[in-house]
Formats: C-alpha cells, sequence, structure tokens
C-alpha cells in the first residue's frame, strides 16, 4: 500500500516537473517571438497552435502522419525480418560471420541520406525509396543488437537444456531465441527511433507527401508555423512509438529483466 | 575390467611419502575390498580418463580412472584448478575426453542425456523463465505427465513453494541454487552430478542446505558426484571421498567415510570426524605442495 502510494507520488512529481519544464520552454519561446515579431523566423506559440487546429480540420496532417508512418513500418519490418535472422546465423555460424561481418563493418559507417540518390536512381520518387532508406536506417541497430544477443548465449544454459533433454530444436526455441530477446529487442526499439528519422530525411528529397514532405514545402512557402507543426509532430510520435514500445518490452516481451 | 590393476588405483591406494603416521589412521584409504561393491555394477566408470585443452600445456585432468556405484554419494575434493568442473563436464557428457572412456551403466557415454542431472556452480537458471517454469523445464522436455504439479512439488520440497512464479533474477543466491537442485532433481535422473553447488553459500545456509541435500538422497537415493572444496563438506556428505591434485589434475587418494546414515550436523563436532578431516587435510597439504615444486 505505501509502495503504491509512494509509486503515485513519484509518477505525480515526474508528471509536475515535465510539465514545468514544457511551460517554461513555451514561455520562453512567447518571448522570443513576441520580441523578434517575425511570423516567418519564429511563429509564436500561439500561431503554431492555430496551424495545428487548421491542418487538423482540413485533414492534411492526417494524411501527411499515415503516409510517414506506413513509410516508418514498412522500412522497420523489412529491416528487422532480415536482420534478427542474419544476426542469429551469424552468431552461431563461424564460417559466415568472417564472410559477411567485414562487409558490415564497411557499409554501416554509410549514413542512410547517402543512399538517397542510388534509391531515386533505382525506384524513382514515391514510396519505394523511402521504404529503402528507413530499413537500411532501422537495419543497423537491429542487426548489431540482435548479433551481441546471439553471442550472448552462455554455455551453462545450453548444458543445462541439453541434461534436461532438450534437442536441437528445443534448444533453439527455449534457450537460444530467449537469450537473444532482450537485446533484440533493444535493437528494434533503437531501430525504430532510426526510422523514424530517416523517413523524414527520405521525404525531404525523394517523396511526394508525408511529414518531411510537407515541411519541405512549407519552407518554399514561408509558412513556417506549419514547418514547426511537422517538427513537433514528429518530436511527439517518435516519443510516443519509442516509449510505447519500451513498456511492452519491460511489461510483456522481455519481463524477466524488469521483475517488479 | 578389473579396477584394481590400472596403475593410477594403485598409486591412489597407497600412503604418499611424508604422511605423518604418529597415530592409526582412523579414515580407511580405500583398497580393493571397499571397492569390489562399486564395481559389481558401476553405475558410472572413468577409465584411463585424460582431458587436454589445446591452448593448455599440462592436461586439465591426466589418466583418471574411477567406478561409482549405484546410490553411491561420492564427494570430489581439491585445490581450485585441480580439474574437478572439467572431469564433472565429462562424466555430464558436455565434454568429451581427450583420451580414456567414460560409460554409464555399462554403455559408452558421448552425449549429454537427462540420466545426468547436473546442478552447475554457477547461475544457470534460464533467467526468461519463473522458477516453476526452470523446475518444470526438464519434465517438459521428456514428456512426463503433468510438468507444472512436478515442479511445484519439488519447489515444495526445497522450501521455496511459495516464489513459483518469480523471476529468478528476484530470487536471493542460495535461493536461486536451490531451484537448481529442483530442476535437476525434476526429470528423477538416477545420477546427479553437482559443481560446488554451495560455495557461494553463507555458513549457515549452507549447513541448511547440506541437511536438505542429504534427506532428499535418503529419499531418492541418487547416484551423486558432489564437487567441493570444503573438507567437512565432503566428509558430512559422501560415502566415499576422492582428493585430487592439480596441474595435471589426477587423484591422489580415496577415503571411504564410516559415519552411519542417517548424518546429522552433530557428527561434525566428534572426535572422528575432526581426525577424519586432519586426515584429509594432511594429503591435500602434501600435493599442494608438491605441485608448487
Ligand atoms: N575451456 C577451457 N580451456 C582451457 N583451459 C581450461 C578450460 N576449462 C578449464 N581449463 C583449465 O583446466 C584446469 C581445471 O579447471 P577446472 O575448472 O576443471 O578446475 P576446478 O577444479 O573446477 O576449479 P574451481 O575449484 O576453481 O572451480 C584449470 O587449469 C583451468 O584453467
Ligand atoms: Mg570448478
Amino acid at each position: 500500500m505505501r509502495g503504491v502510494l509512494r509509486q503515485y507520488a513519484s509518477t505525480g512529481s515526474a508528471l509536475l516537473l515535465g510539465t514545468a519544464g514544457l511551460t517554461i520552454f513555451t514561455g520562453v519561446w512567447a518571448l522570443a517571438a513576441a520580441n523578434l515579431n517575425n511570423e516567418v523566423l519564429l511563429p509564436s506559440p500561439l500561431s503554431v497552435v492555430y496551424t495545428y487546429a487548421e491542418l487538423l480540420t482540413d485533414g492534411s496532417l492526417l494524411g501527411d502522419v499515415r503516409a510517414s508512418i506506413v513509410r516508418v513500418f514498412a522500412g522497420f519490418f523489412i529491416a528487422s525480418s532480415i536482420a534478427v535472422p542474419l544476426a542469429l546465423i551469424l552468431a552461431y555460424s563461424r564460417v559466415l560471420r568472417g564472410l559477411v561481418m567485414p562487409l558490415i563493418a564497411l557499409i554501416r559507417p554509410i549514413p542512410p541520406i547517402a543512399w538517397i540518390p542510388l534509391a531515386i536512381l533505382w525506384m524513382g520518387l514515391g514510396d519505394p525509396p523511402s521504404y529503402f532508406i528507413t530499413s537500411i536506417a532501422a537495419f543497423f541497430p537491429i542487426f548489431l543488437n540482435s548479433f551481441a544477443g546471439g553471442t550472448s548465449l552462455q554455455q551453462e544454459h545450453v548444458n543445462a537444456a541439453r541434461s534436461l533433454g532438450a534437442g536441437p530444436v528445443a534448444l533453439l526455441g527455449t534457450v537460444m531465441l530467449p537469450s537473444a530477446l532482450p537485446m533484440i529487442v533493444t535493437g528494434l526499439r533503437i531501430g525504430l527511433g532510426q526510422a523514424w528519422m530517416a523517413v523524414v530525411t527520405a521525404e525531404l528529397i525523394a517523396a511526394q507527401s508525408g511529414l518531411g514532405y510537407m515541411i519541405q514545402i512549407s519552407r518554399l512557402s514561408l509558412e513556417t508555423s506549419r514547418v514547426l507543426v511537422g517538427m513537433t509532430v514528429i518530436g511527439l510520435l517518435g516519443a510516443v512509438m519509442i516509449g510505447a514500445l519500451g513498456v511492452l518490452e519491460r511489461r510483456v516481451i522481455v519481463p524477466w529483466n524488469n521483475p517488479r | 575390467m578389473a579396477r584394481g590393476t590400472s596403475p593410477n588405483t594403485f598409486r591412489a591406494a597407497q600412503r604418499p611419502a611424508g604422511t605423518p603416521l604418529g597415530h592409526a589412521p582412523h579414515l580407511h584409504v580405500v583398497g580393493a575390498e571397499a571397492r569390489s561393491q562399486a564395481e559389481s555394477a558401476p553405475r558410472l566408470h572413468l577409465d584411463n580418463v585424460t582431458v587436454r585443452f589445446s591452448s593448455r600445456a599440462v592436461p586439465a585432468v591426466e589418466d583418471i580412472s574411477l567406478s561409482i556405484g549405484r546410490g553411491e554419494f561420492v564427494a570430489l575434493l581439491g585445490p581450485s584448478g585441480c580439474g574437478k568442473s572439467t572431469l564433472l563436464n565429462v562424466l555430464a557428457g558436455f565434454c568429451s575426453p581427450t583420451q580414456g572412456h567414460v560409460h554409464l551403466d555399462g554403455e559408452p557415454l558421448t552425449a549429454p542425456s537427462a540420466k545426468c542431472g547436473v546442478v552447475f556452480q554457477k547461475h544457470s537458471l534460464f533467467p526468461w523463465m519463473t522458477a516453476l517454469d526452470n523446475v518444470a523445464f526438464g519434465p517438459r522436455r521428456l514428456g512426463m505427465p503433468d510438468p507444472r504439479r512436478i515442479a511445484q512439488e519439488l519447489l515444495d520440497t526445497v522450501g521455496l513453494g511459495h516464489v513459483a512464479n518469480s523471476w529468478p533474477s528476484s530470487l536471493s543466491g542460495g535461493m536461486q541454487q536451490r531451484v537448481g537442485i529442483a530442476r535437476a532433481l525434476a526429470t528423477r535422473p538416477p545420477v546427479l552430478l553437482m559443481d560446488e553447488p554451495f560455495g557461494a553459500l553463507d555458513a549457515q545456509t549452507r549447513s541448511l542446505m547440506q541437511e536438505e541435500l542429504l534427506s532428499i538422497w535418503d529419499k531418492l537415493r541418487p547416484t551423486v558426484v558432489f564437487v567441493t572444496h570444503d573438507i567437512e563438506e565432503a566428509i558430512f556428505l559422501a560415502d566415499r571421498v576422492v582428493v585430487m591434485q592439480a596441474f595435471p589434475g589426477r587423484i591422489a587418494q580415496e577415503f571411504a567415510i564410516p559415519f552411519m546414515r542417517p548424518r546429522s550436523a552433530e557428527i561434525m563436532d566428534s572426535a572422528k570426524f575432526i581426525e577424519s578431516r586432519r586426515e584429509i587435510a594432511d594429503i591435500i597439504r602434501i600435493e599442494a605442495r608438491k605441485s608448487f615444486r
């Protein structure tokens, strides 16, 4: 009972502090905007709120959000369905590891944005290059963390399972996968964040819809409050997605790492 | 195979030179006649086993021959690094010997099997399973009926029925070790291999666990190979103490332990116990000095 109360109290104070921080930030912003008095250089918080209302009522904001989210999840899905199995196979096979790892080490430092020219050349404008860019961005964190998860397998666990009657198939499902899972999920969380950042980059250049595209178009037409709407939506949605995955991770996917 | 003829046994049965002989030995150094019982139908049989790791010049264990009878409780005693875990890994089938043979119930032992339950030196519970699921793992793999009930009963036996649904990471070291013992017992293995299972426990918990282990052993009578570097623990638990020496790991000497069963902690205060402890300690000291040279 005491514990529950304390937990509520600490959640309450965290909420209070967070709100205070946001309020101070918005206040400083409002002051600066009032002093500058230039809607193109720095629109006031209030005009950003008006723009929010406007873009929500005409439905264009939701359309852009949907386009970006679809691209993020498409890329994320492609990346994870290749990265996780590949990482686990490489973690358990010395030969394949020797074959593939140098290649990965060379490709990894190339930022997703550097792939955009190739992506446009190969796939034109529209959705496919964005899928490509988001999956490149998500791939490496997912791959590297899953690989670390695969190699963190403890010999004691394998031995214990074998002496309790587990064959190769049971070993894979009941020992190898679960022992890699915490790192895989960490990789997925980071990968999702990377994909979300990369989709904006891709849409700035290679797409005709989505939040990145909306920011770019609004910049050209000097509608800075729309740019800020786009930016804040990106921040908000990114935080919500990553936070939700974090909760899912702690409560559902790897509860044993965070016993309550 | 006549155990008494192997050169290693001959050495093990002899008193090493320099042993203080001022008093009559209380312990019976295991000779041919005491071993004959184990030999009639040995559960485990090691035949001139050598394990050499490629990265090491000196073998981890060298030329070890040992027969362990059904229901016998054998303690492997020796200093750190003398190859106790290595030998246990060979018995469990985790590691195959570089030379020599291992037999379990007369069959060559080549891979781990559910016939040998293993309690590991370090934490080996599956962290992604609750205590109950850890214990139920073996019964599930072997298709035994009602694994959850079996697991719950064993957790009750080791006094941990109330934490069945806890994650291992939320249990204390001693509790984890007890879950590990319950897990190894759950498949009712005829052989139980235990690698310093109480090494990380405080003195009180350790002595409680020793008595608990003896009472479980009394009920189920598995063959036990129990690794420890604690002399008192070895004497208190075992029918036979096998003392090992290091670099290379060999059997220095074997002792039959005469105490009646069931045993209680009081025997540790008896003169006979203290004398046995001294005798084994002397051997260990002599062997340690030898390997330092
Ligand atoms: N995988 C390995 N590779 C190389 N050497 C090893 C390996 N495992 C054990 N050894 C060596 O073999 C010897 C015996 O090791 P082992 O773990 O069997 O000792 P131990 O008697 O169990 O010691 P402790 O009481 O500290 O657990 C040691 O010298 C050790 O360094
Ligand atoms: Mg050891």
